[in-house]
């Protein structure tokens, strides 16, 4: 929705910087120290390997909340999405530690993802519950279920932490590319696979278009001829795989375990992702970049005393301040 | 029955910041703005009573920092949906990213946090009694006074109540600033009891207020009978965990779940999209 820029938009804007330009200037960390942080993350083969690595989840959160925001979903659940992706996967990979094994969990993520979505789709389509709620519900379920799982039939007998075994090599995503300390998961690519797939599905399909059509006007795509609650129910079931494919990839590729903090907000940060990429799927890999190089620099500042909190505070207001310019009130 | 009534303590020392954030959700949704923000406005309101409490050792400068804390950032609420006509799904993610952002960093930054002196408190009873005082009033504003017709007017249907003269706008920042006062003393109850601010204490209490309001059918009694429930289930797992044959045969994780599993089934089976305000989330 386009409409004319007004005063308030700059007073929000400025207003966040100013939250975060104040929020730096008070952790007392010298600007020598922050430019070089930031500079280490984007100038060295390990920096670059930890963006692309939390690059991943992202892409392909922000590409599953973006497939159901064109349906008119709100998908908060993607971080239990990613959960119990993860947790079905890394339970087949310990059962089967193989190649095969490896392609069994991570169609098993993705069933687990789809499975964990499906019940906010079919309450939407046919009970007319709002999936923004239902979402949040499955998010904490999920995360109990994990616990309970982990700390029981799949716990690490010699950890005492809530986590399972260490994943066999044999099961493992390889790196593709390993120069020196840069390295390129395999994950990346799927995950790369994933959004070309997505975006040829949204744009040159009849089931993407129907996506489209309910999006955009449920009453007109019904009459129209499309079946409304069953386009419902498969957007948000594919969102769900496709974080569930996100967190299978988290263990095969990054953790080589699973653990309830798996997602560690990635799912929470999707949002924003899809948010970002206004448009076209395709726009979810740079927003992607750009959430995964705010995360990593912070995370790496904070050895240097910046507080953590400030990514998520950051995160948190490019957020706002871009949905200000982007999704304003239609007037009149 | 010592026991029991330290049982019975404990049930409504959980159960008032609950009610307390649940009546917030019901001041906004019931005049129409989605807030899945509460989490987000009850940590902030933790953090800020935690500051000042510990800072100056003042009962009612704690609880006055907490409400002042979540006021402002369900004004924000209410300046980013009544101003801008920002989603309130995204707008409410958005402040709780900011909420959990600026505490941890508050956590980490602010030693007067680390002090060894507790954060200043009412007595639980007080706390209590006035979360049920709140819950009753509220009901009766709701019911009988202009203001309370009002708010459900504009929250069930913003464009007729716009059409008998009424600004949908304005009464939303009103309700969003309730809702605030609601979330500040949820969050200023739970700073106090813990004694000091943790990082995301609120541990997902403001997605539970959210499920006994929609159980509840937005409805301050119905809800407040919820929040009594899943605070009775709370305590049960408590004394679950410390018995080892109990313990096992129901995981507290089970007991943990509840409150989200009976929204689910009642989302499923249950509650009719009629029942909730007609008007969530139009502008």
């Amino acid at each position: 929705v386009k409409g004319s820029w007004s005063w308030r938009h700059a007073v929000l804007t400025l207003g966040a910087f100013l939250v975060v330009a104040a929020a730096i200037q008070a952790s007392g960390v010298p600007g020598a120290d922050l430019t070089t942080g930031f500079l280490r993350v984007v100038t060295t083969g390990g920096g670059w390997r930890n963006v692309l690595a939390k690059t991943t989840p992202l892409l392909l959160g922000g590409l599953a909340v973006y497939a159901a925001l064109r349906a008119g979903l709100f998908n908060i659940g993607a971080e239990g999405q990613m959960v119990m992706g993860g947790l079905a996967s890394a339970a087949v990979y310990l059962a089967l530690p193989s190649p095969l094994g490896l392609f069994l969990g991570l169609i098993a993520g993705c069933a687990a993802g789809g499975l964990w979505a499906f019940p906010a789709g079919w309450i939407k389509a046919y009970r007319g519950g709002h999936e923004v709620i239902s979402t949040i519900m499955l998010n904490w379920i999920g995360r109990f279920l994990s616990v309970y799982i982990v700390t029981g039939v799949l716990a690490d007998p010699t950890d005492p932490s809530a986590t399972t075994r260490e994943i066999p090599p044999a099961a493992l995503l390889p790196n593709v590319l390993e120069l020196g300390a840069f390295r390129v998961n395999a994950s990346l690519i799927i995950a790369l696979v994933a959004m070309i797939a997505v975006t040829v599905w949204l744009t040159r399909t009849v089931s993407g278009y129907e996506v489209e059509a309910v999006g955009a006007a449920p009453k007109a795509a019904e009459a129209g001829g499309v079946l409304v609650k069953k386009v419902t129910v498969q957007a948000m079931t594919i969102s769900g795989a496709l974080c569930g494919l996100a967190g299978a990839m988290l263990v095969a590729g990054v953790d080589r375990r699973f653990y309830p903090d798996l997602a560690g907000g990635a799912g929470f940060d999707s949002l924003g992702v899809a948010l970002l990429a206004v448009g076209s799927p395709l726009l979810t890999l740079p927003a992607a970049l750009l959430f995964a190089f705010i995360d990593v620099s912070t995370s790496g500042l904070s050895l240097a005393g910046l507080p953590k909190g400030l990514s998520s505070l950051l995160l948190g207001l490019v957020i706002l301040v871009f949905a200000a310019y982007r999704f304003q009130r239609r007037k009149g | 029955m010592e026991i029991f009534a330290a049982f019975l303590v404990s049930v409504l020392v959980y159960a008032s910041p609950l009610a307390l954030g649940a009546l917030g959700g019901l001041a906004s949704e019931r005049s129409g703005v989605v807030n899945i923000a509460l989490e987000g406005k009850m940590l902030t309101a933790a953090c800020c009573a935690a500051l000042a409490g510990q800072a100056t050792g003042s009962v009612f400068l704690a609880v006055l920092s907490g409400v002042a804390g979540a006021v402002g950032a369900s004004l924000l609420h209410a300046w980013l949906t009544q101003s801008f006509g920002i989603d309130h799904v995204i707008s409410g993610m958005g402040i709780n990213a900011i909420a959990i952002g600026a505490t941890g960093y508050a956590a980490d930054a602010a030693p007067i946090l680390r002090s060894d002196s507790p954060v200043p408190t009412p007595e639980w009873w007080v706390w209590a009694a006035g979360g049920l005082f709140l819950a009753v009033a509220f009901h009766v504003f709701l019911q009988t006074s202009r203001g309370g017709l009002r708010l459900l007017a504009v929250g069930s249907d913003p464009d007729k109540a716009r059409t008998s003269g009424l600004s949908p706008e304005m009464i939303r920042w009103k309700a969003l600033a309730a809702a605030g006062v609601f979330c500040g003393l949820a969050g200023a109850m739970i700073a106090g009891t813990a004694g000091s601010f943790t990082k995301e204490m609120s541990a997902g209490r403001g997605y539970i207020a959210l499920a006994a309001l929609i159980l509840g059918g937005w409805k301050p009694l119905p809800t407040l009978a919820w929040c009594l429930l899943f605070s009775l289930f709370n305590s049960l797992q408590i004394i679950f965990q410390g018995q080892g044959a109990l313990g096992s045969l129901i995981p507290s994780e089970a007991f943990q779940a509840m409150p989200y599993v009976a929204t689910l089934a009642a989302l499923a089976f249950v509650v009719k999209s009629s029942r909730a305000p007609a008007g969530l989330g139009k502008p």
